[in-house]
């Protein structure tokens, strides 16, 4: 009983030291931003590296989970004589739910995974010792650039899961299924809001960002440096960063759609 | 009379500390949880002189490099650098410390990401606002005392383990430093690389007039370039000299760690519990 009572103790003083150390170094991070304005030519090599090499998962998923939206939807309204709306169904469940989440999700798998393991491997072989002993802090040079160019491309990336997902709902609704473009678009331009969806889908994917961003560097910079450790530390920011954006977006919509 | 008074001051003050040894460690205690990795030692290294640390695997000696260099915090005693206490140094003025000094590390530890041209270019981009012309006069410059100015395009992931060093070396003294630490130049290279790499230290030392603390256990490489030698072990300094003083010294520790004898007051076996009883427990 007192064995497990200390494990308990030990546990949680660790989980409190890394919620410390993760607050500290996010605010060493935040420190280093204004810093960047003019070497901002490091956020954009970042952006390529976290956005653009991230565009094919996040294009093709958005297309096949548009074009299930679109099937099941069909088949759900189309029971209730309303399959007319196919279009407003797709768009919502996209802009407000689907586009930033899953697209936060695909986010920690491939380019959350990728930061963790490029600064975690840069700590095992001591580059960023090196970088400090130069006089060079690892922190603003390395840390802050991959941090903002991870929040920049969240939303972007987030904003193009959804838009090709409505083109896949479009192609099955409307290409396959028959359902009448005009009312597609019409009723999508009609009930789609600016601010109550797609403003409340930004905010949500730039949280979403900024969660899975820190969570990934801050595992990349504290990872143990050995081989061991930087594997344990990716698969952290994959299952941690996951788990914080489903967290995050039951909270946010509780926020956001709670009074609709 | 007053400017003339304070010119003299300040030079008398710069003088004095000329005469000063570069790195003065007193009383100097770290541990790592209850392992005492150096207990109480004295160390000076003087200026414009190669200060060769040795000692076996495992006594601390790139410890002692990353204390000089402020990565770590002893915590008891002194490390004063060019007079400056390190340990107290606040995060701006250590790092305006640290334009002033080098450390090679073991690795190399060479951005993977850039080529050899911008590996070196990057302590001068970081620090200088000299325009790319000038700054890649200075990087071929560098990469030419280090006898790799050919390799200025190969990506770190093409480079040999001693051209990786020779690099590293190159992007070390990139900014003129007062001081480089080198940590195990030595360790892996085959005999053609080491003796490069020997020579390149000592002609780099004086022809740059840098002070040098070399950590290794390579024994012949160290005495054959090293101006003093400490020998540590056990958290200890056990002798310190000039080479010759250290190859003529009488004590057995030495005796073993220079000549490789298998067993000594260094015992081959790591403390354990007793061998009969663990077997048996």
């Amino acid at each position: 009983m007192l064995t497990l009572l200390q494990q308990t103790g030990i546990r949680t003083l660790s989980v409190l030291d890394r919620i410390g150390r993760g607050t500290i170094f996010l605010l060493n991070i935040l420190q280093g931003i204004p810093g960047l304005l003019p070497r901002f030519g490091l956020v954009i090599q970042q952006l390529y590296a976290t956005g653009v090499l991230s565009l094919v998962i996040i294009l093709v998923a958005g297309l096949f989970v548009g074009m299930v939206l679109g099937l099941q939807g069909y088949y759900t309204l189309v029971t209730y004589g309303a399959a007319e709306s196919l279009g407003i169904f797709v768009a919502l469940t996209l802009v407000r739910e689907l586009g930033p989440v899953v697209a936060a999700l695909l986010f920690a798998g491939r380019a959350g995974s990728a930061l963790t393991a490029e600064i975690g491997l840069m700590k095992a072989t001591e580059q960023l010792s090196a970088m400090e002993m130069m006089a060079v802090d690892p922190i603003r040079r390395v840390i802050a650039p991959r941090f903002l160019a991870g929040i920049l491309a969240m939303p972007l990336l987030a904003a193009m899961f959804s838009a090709v997902g409505i083109l896949g709902g479009y192609f099955v609704g409307v290409g396959l299924l028959g359902v009448d473009e005009g009312t597609f678009w019409s009723q999508l331009v009609a009930k789609v809001d600016f601010y109550d969806d797609i403003v409340n889908g930004v905010i949500k994917s730039l949280v979403f960002g900024v969660a899975v961003t820190w969570i990934a560097v801050f595992e990349g910079y504290d990872t143990v440096p050995t081989s061991e450790g930087v594997s344990l530390s990716t698969t952290k920011t994959v299952v941690h960063g996951s788990l914080a954006v489903l967290g995050l977006d039951f909270v946010l919509t509780a926020l956001m759609f709670g009074d609709d | 009379m007053g400017v003339i008074n304070n010119i003299s001051k300040n030079n008398n003050k710069d003088h004095k500390m000329q005469q000063e040894p570069i790195v003065k460690i007193r009383g100097l205690r770290y541990a790592r949880g209850d392992h005492a990795i150096f207990n109480d030692i004295d160390i000076d290294i003087e200026r414009g002189k190669i200060t060769a640390i040795m000692g076996p695997s495992g006594t601390g000696k790139t410890t002692l490099l990353r204390l000089i260099g402020g990565q770590l915090k002893p915590q008891a005693g002194s490390i004063l650098v060019d007079g400056e206490n390190i340990s107290r140094l606040r995060h701006k003025e250590l790092y305006q410390l640290r334009k002033r000094i080098s450390l090679l590390f073991q690795n190399g530890a060479l951005f993977t990401d850039i080529n050899v041209y911008d590996n070196v270019a990057f302590p001068l981009r970081e620090h200088t606002r000299l325009p790319e012309s000038l700054i890649r006069s200075l990087v071929l410059m560098k990469l030419e005392s280090v006898g790799l100015r050919g390799a200025i395009e190969l990506m770190p992931s093409e480079l040999s383990g001693g051209m990786a060093r020779r690099v590293a070396l190159a992007r070390a003294i990139a900014l003129d430093p007062m001081m480089v630490l080198y940590d195990e130049p030595f360790t892996g290279q085959d005999p053609i690389t080491m003796g490069v790499l020997v020579a390149l230290l000592r002609t780099l030392n004086e022809n740059l007039r840098l002070t040098s603390i070399l950590v290794s256990h390579d024994v012949q490489e160290c005495l054959a370039i090293a101006d003093y030698v400490y020998l540590i072990s056990g958290g200890k300094v056990i002798e310190h000299g000039t080479p010759e003083a250290i190859n003529s010294s009488q004590s057995e520790w030495v005796n073993q760690f220079l000549q490789g004898e298998e067993d000594g007051p260094v015992s081959f076996h790591y403390r354990a519990p007793d061998f009969s009883q663990q077997l048996l427990s």
